[in-house]
């Protein structure tokens, strides 16, 4: 009778074991389950989903302010797109910053590595220096810059009048309000750049440079085949970056001219807002933001490519 | 030319000259907006619309301070805008711990794929979430909460944080966690006494880069939460704006309100800031 009951508890605790080791001492596929879940539900929930209601959404003549209930519309949407100017307008604007911008960005801010490079004794003004405008929210950025391109009272036209050059109306001209709503980007973007390219630069070691002084290479024929070789994969990795970020431009534009005059400074991502908050047309502004996903998941797949590639981008 | 002095050493021209123009060059461009805003919030209105305009403050005043608070609810821009930060930095590092633990720790078979899926994630254009999400938090009566910014700000520093981590996390010897789990400690046990504790720098620099993430998001804060109660910072500001009325430097006042928090903790943690950017932007 006692040997029975051992053994049936003996059963019992090899029988609950698994479960209570499976929590407490897990194995690592079910540990790997259980740290990776709350991440992959909160993508669930927070990408997946929303992404696929936006594709289904883009597909439906949704509007709120007409009070009408939502209704399949095929194609519709994506058909009003080609006749739309706005449209247009928006993603050559969007399309023009990011040519603009990318490599503004990255050849101001390899610059700023450079010059950051060098053996400072103070070290942490010039780190400040570096984030400071990487810390700066892109709206108080474009606020900012609105202000400083002030046709009566910025600091640009105060400067050209200084030296002698008649101040402009920078927020008239479609080209000129362009341009500086261009230049305030650049000097956002740039500072991130000139962080990764200085980390970079930082872990060229020195030794290369030495031997290649003994052999007698120049300084600019260092910089072409030692330093840009060595830099090109960190160089790479942070265009894509910048290329993502910069087809989503949106705060500064919208703070600087709010995408005027008339429509001439309005990006994508300020056309897919007005569509969605102001005119509450669902169905169109998420086939807009169709066409900025798939827009964006090009350079993300060239980006993954290059990446697992290993050798392509070295 | 500049570009070739830097990588070498001993060069004549990379002598002391060269390397004040280059500081002076640095900190201008790094500083000039801020330091405009900060001089400006110091002037009167009328010195304002002084031609030609003037750099230095004539009689500095802190009205302007004053008038920040008073004439919108700046302390509650500022709230919304710390606890939305606050809470968004606390669940994503809550989630990205233990996913990197993950992907530092254990044999995966799909490392490379979950690696992939998070940096796709982290590419991932957040103006395409405004739609459904827009669409989702109005059926939900969320719109006007900070759940509807909490959320999304979130997933926008997940895959940062995460890929943070992973590398502190692979930076710990892992005898110390054996050692740990042969003294008893089951596997979570050694996480959140050994490892968490160890790699403290690293939580706190995730953290770091998700609380400036949130704290400067504007395109979601702005088409979520309209209602002055509920604006953050970036939103809130443009509230001061009229018509046809710029308050500059009532505006600037708050600007650099806005300003002080983060760039105090930049000016702190600089450089735990500066080694989390680089491993999160360029580890793949």
């Amino acid at each position: 009778m006692t040997t029975s009951t051992l053994k049936e508890r003996a059963t019992r605790a090899t029988a609950r074991r698994p479960w209570l080791a499976r929590w407490s001492d897990p194995d690592d596929t079910t540990l790997a389950v259980i740290l990776l879940a709350p991440a992959a539900i909160l993508l669930g929930v927070m990408i997946v989903y929303p992404v696929s209601r936006l594709i289904y959404t883009s597909f439906l003549d949704l509007s709120l302010t007409s009070g009408l209930p939502p209704r399949f519309a095929g194609l519709a949407n994506f058909r009003q797109m080609p006749d739309d100017p706005v449209f247009w307008q928006a993603t050559w604007n969007t399309v023009l910053i990011t040519l603009i911008t990318v490599p503004g960005s990255l050849l101001v801010g390899f610059a700023l590595a450079l010059l950051a490079n060098l053996p400072f004794r103070m070290k942490w003004s010039v780190r400040l220096s570096l984030l400071i405008p990487w810390a700066l929210p892109l709206s108080f950025a474009g606020l900012i810059f609105g202000w400083f391109f002030h046709s009566e009272y910025g600091v640009v036209n105060d400067v050209l009048n200084r030296i002698g050059l008649p101040g402009v109306i920078w927020f008239n001209s479609p080209r000129l309000a362009f341009a500086a709503i261009c230049l305030a980007i650049i000097w956002k973007a740039s500072s991130f750049m000139a962080m990764i390219i200085l980390a970079g630069l930082q872990t060229i070691p020195r030794s290369l440079y030495e031997a290649a002084d003994v052999d007698g290479a120049g300084r600019v024929r260092q910089f072409f085949e030692i330093t840009l070789p060595l830099l090109k994969p960190t160089i790479v990795v942070a265009l894509i970056f910048r290329t993502i970020t910069a087809l989503q431009t949106f705060d500064i534009p919208y703070m600087m001219t709010g995408g005027g005059p008339g429509t001439e400074t309005a990006t994508l991502a300020m056309y897919i807002h007005q569509n969605t908050v102001s005119f509450l047309d669902l169905g169109y502004g998420s086939a807009l933001a169709v066409v900025m996903f798939g827009l964006s998941m090009c350079v993300t797949a060239l980006y993954l490519r290059m990446i697992r590639g290993g050798g392509t981008a070295s | 030319m500049s570009a070739t002095v830097s990588s070498g050493i001993g060069s004549a021209l990379s002598g002391k000259p060269l390397r004040l123009i280059a500081a002076f060059v640095l900190v201008v461009n790094g500083l000039f907006p801020a330091l405009w805003i900060l001089l400006t919030s110091f002037k009167t209105e009328a010195e304002l619309t002084q031609k030609p305009i003037t750099w230095l403050p004539h009689a500095a005043t802190l009205r302007n301070y004053v008038q920040a608070f008073s004439d919108q609810p700046l302390l509650t821009f500022l709230f919304n805008s710390f606890m939305v930060a606050l809470l968004s930095t606390a669940l994503t590092l809550l989630v990205s711990v233990l996913a990197a633990y993950a992907l530092a720790r254990l044999n995966l078979r799909f490392r490379g794929l979950i690696m992939s899926v998070i940096i796709a994630v982290s590419t991932f254009p957040l103006v395409t979430l405004l739609v459904p999400l827009f669409e989702i938090m109005r059926a939900l009566n969320l719109l006007n909460s900070w759940t509807a910014l909490i959320l999304p700000y979130t997933v926008l520093s997940l895959p940062v944080c995460t890929l943070v981590l992973t590398s502190f996390f692979e930076g710990i010897p892992r005898d110390l966690e054996n050692a740990a789990m042969i003294d008893g400690c089951t596997r979570f046990g050694a996480l959140f006494r050994v490892v968490v504790p160890l790699s403290a720098p690293g939580v706190f620099t995730a953290g770091i880069l998700a609380f400036v993430n949130a704290w400067d998001e504007f395109l979601l804060a702005l088409s979520f939460n309209s209602n002055p109660g509920l604006r953050t910072l970036p939103v809130g500001i443009q509230l001061y704006q009229g018509e046809f009325a710029f308050p500059w430097p009532v505006i600037s006042a708050a600007l650099v309100v806005g300003i002080v928090p983060v760039a105090i903790l930049i000016v702190i943690f600089q450089e735990r800031v500066v080694s989390g950017l680089t491993a999160g932007g360029i580890k793949g």
